[in-house]
């Protein structure tokens, strides 16, 4: 049985003013149905060119994407980004930001009332069906993210693309989401491909940690079976052994890298 | 000075190649394992030499007892508790089945693991399985829930290569992925293998060994000339002289000539108890190191034997 999405062979080649970056190499990914899996790697190492790709954002330079045995060739409603900067409009209603993607999906197929509640649904789902009049600026930066997240469920994406979704919001508000969004994709049974550069969301919330290497031309270099039970509770796991090796092995990994780009770097 | 590898054996077909009878071994202080091995054969699937011949692939054994293994009593007398049996194909054509042997006690720290991928299925390399002695849990852990692609890691390394591959002290080596996990535990060598086998898989053995306890006293690798007449000493480490670098000044070694050349000569391993014999200005060093006893082991990729491995105990 072929996997979900699948990457295969892809390369990805830029044309700067400087000459041809070779961002992504050899890069071969195979993600189930259902799957949680986060990308890791330093800054440049491609993951979020990789998500695009995934996404359908960019095309690769060689090789090829499958989503549901279907080459990705653009972006789909069956691939729902969040980006790190919620993306609202902000002259829009956070219940007007969720409608206007529930209704290019839908539009064609529902009435009107089936569009809002799926909207006041969506929002409820995220727990934010309080604020549906407010506009973004009226709301914290963790809630705008939070609709970000609604707008991308709303749609019934096959998969959720998140790139560093919660990267920009403060410790407390970071936990409190991925906590929601655990409880979500257990409830959605959702096909999740997630950037991060925190190890910790990464181990708490994967199925797979997907280590890259180093750019130019970044490749996976390891992968992390993370076969925690779910659901997970972040607090027992800080205890859990198995925990503490997943991260130091996620840790190591970035560590050694690390000190490699600060080698080249002086 | 111990080594985690405690004793070595080759096994070779017969002439009629039905059997596979004992080629040589090393056994150390193991004498009554070694006068018994020394009687017996292997048919196809019998005992670790010749499941490894039927499977083709190689095994690790790390539970003798209620297995197919045929000298449990005596390996267990001389403290063996875990077998690796690696048979080494030319093609389709299987030329010797070198086993190896480890103790699990409290003096023998270490980890041998076999690495495994299946191009037609995969981009990554798995564990297999790992035979991880005394050493703490959390390294066979992490390794038993990683994947490895091509280049990346010890084993990575020398499936890309192609190559066996040495790391002196993998807490410094970059490349070697669970170095955190592994210094923990003692572990500070590293060293690994492509397997030579008859499908289309790639197999890497890797051999992680502890300061106190090394895979082998020394070891060397050696690859052959673009003529394949001669092999000349490419790198290594001895655990007295440290790095062996590709210009030691040794003079190359001639097909068939010692230990080493001999296995460029037929591509089956090669045992000496006599070290200090052998030429070329081997014999010497191993003499003044101490060194008694080698055995050479080729690698070999498509058919052809790309690097000889010698290790000295």
């Amino acid at each position: 049985m072929n996997s979900y999405i699948e990457v295969q062979n892809a390369e990805m080649v830029f044309t700067t003013r400087k000459g041809r970056f070779h961002a992504l190499r050899e890069i071969n990914l195979n993600v189930e149905q259902g799957e949680f899996v986060t990308l890791i790697g330093h800054s440049g190492c491609g993951k979020s060119t990789l998500l695009n790709l995934i996404a359908g954002l960019t095309l690769p330079t060689s090789g090829v994407l499958l989503c549901d045995n279907r080459e990705i060739a653009a972006p789909g409603p069956e691939r729902a980004v969040v980006f790190q900067n919620h993306s609202l409009l902000p002259w829009l209603t956070c219940f007007e930001n969720v409608y206007i993607a529930v209704e290019r999906v839908f539009s064609k197929t529902e009435s009107k009332a089936q569009l809002r509640e799926r909207t006041q649904a969506a929002l409820v789902l995220v727990n934010m069906g309080h604020a549906a009049t407010k506009r973004p600026h009226e709301v914290s930066g963790g809630m705008k993210q939070r609709i970000g997240i609604a707008r991308a469920l709303a749609m019934e994406p096959k998969v959720l693309l998140m790139d560093e979704p919660f990267g920009a919001l403060d410790a407390l508000t970071r936990a409190h989401l991925q906590d929601e969004l655990l409880k979500i994709v257990a409830r959605t049974k959702s096909t999740v491909v997630m950037v991060t550069h925190d190890v910790d969301e990464a181990v708490l919330l994967s199925d797979r940690i997907v280590m890259m290497t180093n750019g130019p031309a970044a490749t996976i270099g390891e992968i992390l079976s993370v076969d925690l039970e779910r659901p997970r509770n972040r607090v027992a796991l800080a205890e859990d052994t198995r925990y503490t090796h997943f991260r130091k092995a996620v840790l190591d990994f970035l560590y050694t890298r690390h000190g490699h780009v600060e080698k080249v770097a002086a | 000075m111990k080594t985690f590898i405690r004793a070595v054996e080759v096994w070779v077909p017969s002439a009629d190649r039905t059997m596979l009878e004992f080629g040589g071994g090393l056994y150390g202080k193991a004498a009554r394992f070694e006068a018994m091995s020394k009687t017996l054969c292997f048919g196809r699937g019998e005992g670790l030499p010749g499941q490894a011949w039927e499977q083709g692939k190689p095994i690790i054994l790390k539970q003798f007892d209620g297995s197919y293994f045929r000298r449990t009593q005596a390996a267990h007398a001389e403290g063996l508790t875990c077998g690796i049996a690696m048979p080494i194909f030319a093609g389709d054509f299987l030329t010797s089945v070198l086993v190896l042997f480890c103790g699990d006690d409290a003096e023998h720290a270490g980890a041998i693991e076999l690495w495994h991928n299946d191009p037609a299925e995969s981009a990554d390399m798995k564990l297999v399985d790992g035979y991880y002695g005394t050493t703490a849990d959390a390294f066979e852990y992490i390794s038993r829930h990683t994947t490895i692609r091509r280049g990346n890691g010890l084993p990575g390394m020398a499936w890309e290569a192609g190559l066996p591959v040495f790391v002196e002290d993998l807490g410094k080596g970059s490349r070697f992925l669970r170095a955190d996990a592994a210094v923990k535990v003692g572990i500070n060598r590293g060293f690994a293998m492509p397997c030579a086998v008859q499908s289309k898989q790639n197999y890497v053995l890797a051999f992680l060994s502890a300061l106190g306890t090394p895979i082998a006293r020394r070891t060397e690798i050696w690859m052959p000339d673009a003529a394949r007449e001669n092999l000349t000493l490419a790198g290594g480490f001895c655990e007295s002289r440290g790095m062996i670098a590709a210009s030691s000044a040794l003079p190359a070694l001639e097909c068939g000539q010692g230990t080493i050349g001999k296995v460029l000569l037929t591509g089956v391993p090669a045992v000496t108890d006599n070290a200090g014999s052998e030429p070329a200005g081997l014999g010497r060093i191993a003499t003044e190191a101490g060194l008694e006893t080698l055995v050479a082991v080729p690698v070999i990729t498509e058919g052809r034997l790309v690097a000889a491995v010698a290790w000295y105990f």
